[in-house]
């Protein structure tokens, strides 16, 4: 089981990791990639998804989840 | 089902560097099947256990360990005919080495121990670190025993600053120059003698695991601990439960593997997927109550275990549950101090 999917996350954007006791925040457009990502969605499908719910580009969706998976590397959670 | 059990805590010093004893007292106080009185074993007429009468049933001083085995033994005995003794936890690392020692003697008293025996007490000597982390499968940092001063500044040539300067049994300071650790050198040897153990500083989270061995292999219970706060000593004020596998793992494997009996607490770094070992402690933490609030009543399930009777205390917990230490005030007439200083019991 990947550390991703292990993560406890509510639905405010309170991310809980039960293997190292690491408690995270994130934003609403951190918790769609987070979602997405969760639920095995492409960045694209996930890119698709953030461009109806918040009104933005693909391109600017797309960079979005570029610099999320960044900070998610940063923390080790990928 | 035995009719009611007299336990003795020691340890019962709820200070800034608190024991074990308060937090075990108020573990067996939650198991509401097992009848028992709690006896609290002090060193000292200010141990704060000693005045928490909600808690601790009654208190006895004890003399130090180091005035040797008949004092102690002749005291237990005497406690044990005046009030009662049927089990006795040994909280504190400098009273282990006599209950692990003279155990037989000690039962022989009718009182049961739940300890480990004198060779497992030996690990947790700081110079065994590398040996039991590696029979265990995981890593410790790079360590050397130093015999003398002369010694000292090739060492930390050949570990690199900052280093990790330790007794063989207490005291740890962490030197970021040569000569700092020249100064905790000379600190420690002063207060605990040779050796002195120098250690590579390793990143990571600082994660713990306090479990019991049922001395055949078996765990009784263990919960794993991140440490979020602590205190200016290094004592924890707030942490979280944790599932880190390999760090579980390990601590099955040191049971299993040296068929471990009693209480223990393995003190790690984590980074990633390397769990470092620190150190052992052969005993319950201060922090213990942690397990028997989420579930897992390790004080308990030990005197279950050692009256043969069912364990019904929990084996799992959850992740993600808070602990927060606090302080509180206890307000007593002078009875009790007058008592236990004049007679040395309350």
């Amino acid at each position: 089981m990947s550390r991703l999917s292990k993560l406890a996350v509510n639905a405010e954007g309170f991310v809980f990791d039960p293997d190292f006791g690491d408690v995270f925040t994130v934003n609403l457009t951190g918790l769609s990639i987070l979602d997405g990502m969760r639920n095995n969605e492409s960045p694209r499908e996930i890119a698709k998804k953030l461009k109806q719910e918040y009104d933005v580009t693909l391109e600017e969706a797309e960079k979005d989840i570029f610099d999320f998976n960044s900070q998610l590397r940063v923390h080790r959670l990928l | 089902m035995m009719n009611e059990c007299i336990v003795g805590i020691s340890g019962i010093n709820a200070v800034d560097n608190p024991g074990p004893g308060v937090g075990l007292a108020r573990a067996l106080r939650d198991d509401r099947q097992l009848k028992v009185k709690i006896v609290g074993l002090a060193y000292d007429a200010m141990e704060p256990g000693i005045y928490l009468d909600w808690l601790i049933d009654k208190s006895f001083i004890l003399p130090y360990p180091s005035s040797g085995k008949e004092a102690f033994i002749q005291r237990l005995a005497y406690i044990k005919q005046s009030y009662g003794l049927d089990f006795v936890f040994p909280n504190l690392d400098s009273e282990l080495p006599l209950y692990s020692r003279y155990r037989t003697e000690i039962e022989n008293l009718g009182i049961r121990l739940f300890v480990p025996e004198p060779e497992q007490l030996r690990l947790r000597d700081k110079d065994r670190l590398p040996d039991v982390a590696e029979r265990i499968g995981i890593d410790s940092p790079r360590t050397v025993v130093v015999g003398s001063f002369r010694e000292l500044p090739g060492v930390v040539k050949h570990i690199g600053l900052p280093v990790m300067v330790k007794g063989a049994m207490c005291s740890a300071f962490k030197a970021h120059t040569e000569k700092e650790a020249a100064d905790f050198f000379s600190k420690i040897v002063s207060q605990w003698g040779y050796p002195i153990i120098l250690q590579e500083v390793v990143k990571g989270e600082e994660m713990n695991v306090v479990g019991v061995g049922d001395g055949e292999g078996g765990l009784i219970g263990q919960v794993g601990i991140k440490k979020m706060w602590i205190t200016s000593l290094g004592k924890i004020w707030t942490g979280v439960t944790v599932k880190n596998r390999p760090m579980l793992k390990a601590a099955e494997t040191f049971v299993r593997e040296y068929q471990w009996k009693g209480p223990f607490e393995l003190e790690c770094i984590v980074d990633g997927d390397t769990v470092y070992l620190i150190e052992i402690n052969p005993r319950f933490p201060a922090w213990s109550y942690f397990a028997a609030g989420v579930g897992v009543n390790l004080p308990a399930n030990t005197v279950r275990k050692a009256f043969g009777l069912p364990l019904t205390n929990g084996s799992d917990y959850e992740a993600g549950k808070l602990y927060i230490r606090y302080t509180y005030e206890a307000i007593t007439d002078l009875d009790t101090f007058q008592h236990i200083t004049i007679k040395g019991e309350n």
